[in-house]
């Protein structure tokens, strides 16, 4: 069986922070718009939704207007998906499509309308879990990247790094392992603490592989709260003193 | 976007559990619209062209696509004729191009048609003309068809059906 079209790379462009990956959505032009989005990725139990909380309580102490938005969040989509991974009917590639249109559905009515009025979005991850579960799945890399087009490019994007063994030791105090987050889909074996480490293991790795790709900042989540916090902060702080002034008329 | 990403989820869905097994089993699967609808239907919504024909880069290439076609007056009297009550969508009212119905549904589908147009070269798409009587219809649909099956032609079968 021949595939109806071909997947060629999108030609290759240096990304631009705000603007679209690709090709975009061409009936909404984003240029220009004010807001910023700052990402936080990392795999299950890193501490994203900590952070966020956080740092968002820092940014508006300061004025600043911020939305927070998260995987699988979109009103039309979340019952879908929660009924979808309950039936277990799902495969790698309708998992994938479904992920991408909750995220359109964010994109067009969240994120774009706050980056319009100047607000910072908080994205508790972003497209790059999409690509790494897919990854890990083998769907084609450069397929994902063509539907991702559709996304635009962060101003900044915080990787939350850990290694295996503490993620597991985390989860596991936490509140356990799940069937999807366990990769179970994947059949790596019956043992589900097995199939938790090899799938965490292999999601890492795509992570790693995309730093570079996507710039990332990356930052220990080992460590301390706190002084992730801090990190983060002087981070954002900096970034934004450095748009703001970019950002003020040069006339009055 | 999210519309467009909706259909295909649905595709890749049916792809997976109706098309691809029989395809597998030696079958002939019979599909009423492919992904040549999305690719019309999203491009006269906006959608990027070349966005759409990658995202449906996973779907089987058809061994025989045939396109159907009617000039717009047609087939917006055909759908006065039975009465149809335009759906929101069909009628493209989404796009907010005409608060009435019929006038959105002709806007919107004069740029459906465009794109089917565009399609059919760079597809290689069988043409049909439908405006001609179902028989006639049918005929050329059954001519192409067994072109491609390399079957004979029995039309002694079809004038036999239709009576």
């Amino acid at each position: 069986m021949n595939s109806l079209t071909n997947s060629s790379p999108d030609t290759e462009s240096t990304i631009r922070p705000g603007s679209y990956y690709g090709n975009g959505i061409p009936y909404l032009p984003i240029d220009g718009y004010p807001g910023k989005i700052i990402a936080i990725e990392g795999t299950d139990g890193v501490g994203r939704s900590t952070q966020i909380r956080l740092l968002r309580e820092w940014l508006e102490v300061q004025g600043y207007g911020v939305i927070e938005t998260g995987w699988t969040r979109s009103e039309l989509m979340q019952p879908t998906i929660e009924l979808a991974k309950a039936s277990n009917t799902l495969n790698k590639l309708t998992f994938v499509l479904l992920y991408a249109t909750d995220f359109a559905d964010r994109l067009e009515k969240e994120i774009i309308p706050a980056l319009k009025a100047g607000f910072i979005v908080l994205s508790d991850r972003y497209v790059y879990t999409a690509m790494a579960r897919a990854g890990v799945r083998s769907v084609d890399r450069t397929w994902m990247r063509n539907l991702y087009g559709f996304a635009i490019a962060p101003h900044l994007v915080f990787y939350l790094k850990i290694d295996e063994k503490t993620l597991i030791r985390r989860v596991l105090a936490a509140r356990g392992m799940d069937f999807w987050e366990s990769g179970m889909d994947m059949k790596l074996g019956d043992d589900i603490y097995e199939s938790f480490r090899a799938y965490q293991r292999s999601l890492l790795r795509e992570y790693t592989s995309m730093a570079d790709e996507f710039g990332f900042r990356v930052l220990d989540a080992k460590r301390k709260v706190e002084v992730i916090q801090d990190e983060l902060r002087r981070q954002i702080g900096a970034f934004l003193a450095e748009s703001d002034t970019s950002a003020q008329p040069t006339t009055s | 976007m999210t519309f467009s990403l909706l259909h295909a989820t649905d595709f890749a869905d049916r792809l997976l559990y109706n098309i691809v097994p029989p395809l597998k089993a030696g079958m002939i699967v019979l599909a009423d619209r492919y992904a040549y609808t999305a690719f019309a239907r999203d491009a006269a919504r906006g959608v990027d062209r070349r966005w759409v024909r990658e995202l449906y880069s996973f779907a089987v290439k058809p061994d025989l696509a045939v396109y159907f076609k009617v000039p717009i007056e047609v087939s917006t009297d055909r759908l006065m004729a039975r009465r149809v009550k335009l759906k929101f969508y069909e009628a493209g009212l989404d796009m907010g191009w005409s608060a009435n119905a019929i006038e959105s549904f002709r806007i919107f589908q004069g740029k459906v048609l465009d794109e089917y147009d565009r399609l059919v070269e760079e597809f290689g798409l069988s043409v049909v003309n439908a405006v001609g009587s179902i028989t006639d219809q049918q005929r050329t649909f059954r001519k192409l068809v067994s072109q491609h099956l390399e079957i004979e032609e029995v039309d002694e079968q079809l004038d036999e059906q239709l009576a």
